[in-house]
């Protein structure tokens, strides 16, 4: 049975990292999106024994509706002053990804896609393909959409290719 | 020059959207960058050149002086107590 994690809306995201991660400042300068990702890879990859041990094997999917739209109406904002080149980087709904690979050492493919809504048959086609290649054993797919960042539906889990 | 260095703590803070951070978080003596430290990258040296320019009067050439002053928020005080303007 495939397990899957959240992260409730509106809790601090700040709190819920100080309490169970701590160990990772550059937490605080993702924007939302990137939190949330980062947060419910802790959540997934925290049981597993082999921790922070590279891997080429795992891939990553994240899915979602509003992109990375919170920060860039942020990054618009800036740009009255002193357009920010920290909010800028998070101006491409795919860093989550990165953000994730980057902390947990999955080496395999990464994949954002933004939907028109949630789309559970087309995830499911897409989270298939990502094991067509020679080299991917299991994925962390993610359900992560924060039209602002007060508000999200954040769920992830990992998928092993016999699942499928 | 702790009142400088909370002050500078501040402003990176804001500066560089470090949501949730507070200046208690930032030692003195660690790194900025790097992964044993703040996490700090390349692009984040143009926000602080930035924020030395319009909060001190501070210009520094290229980003690579940068890296220099800003080892650490002792550094980055110590550099700024030196060469400000305003």
């Amino acid at each position: 049975m495939i397990k899957t994690v959240s992260i409730p809306s509106g809790i601090s995201l700040t709190d819920f990292y100080r309490e169970k991660v701590g160990d990772y400042p550059k937490f605080f300068k993702m924007d939302t999106l990137c939190k949330l990702g980062f947060l419910l890879g802790e959540r997934i990859a925290r049981e597993e024994p082999d921790r922070f041990t590279p891997r080429e094997d795992r891939a990553v999917l994240v899915f979602s509706r509003a992109g990375c739209v919170a920060n860039d109406r942020r990054y618009a904002a800036s740009m009255a002053d002193f357009p920010s080149p920290a909010l800028f980087v998070y101006t491409l709904p795919n860093t989550v990804t990165g953000e994730i690979a980057i902390r947990n050492r999955w080496g395999g493919e990464t994949s954002a896609y933004v939907l028109e809504q949630k789309d559970t048959a087309l995830m499911k086609a897409l989270v298939a393909q990502a094991f067509q290649d020679r080299c991917t054993q299991s994925a962390f797919v993610a359900w992560i959409d924060c039209p602002s960042d007060e508000e999200w539906t954040a769920e992830a889990c990992l998928i092993d290719k016999n699942d499928l | 020059m702790e009142n400088l260095k909370t002050e500078l703590k501040l402003k990176v803070i804001d500066a560089l959207n470090l949501d949730g951070m507070t200046p208690d978080d930032i030692a003195d003596d660690a790194p900025l960058f790097g992964d044993q430290g703040l996490g700090l990258d390349s692009i984040d040296v143009l926000e602080l050149i930035v924020l030395l320019e319009k909060n001190y009067g501070i210009r520094l050439a290229t980003p690579a002086d940068g890296k220099k002053v800003f080892q650490s928020m002792a550094v980055m005080a110590d550099y700024v107590a030196a060469n400000r303007t305003k």
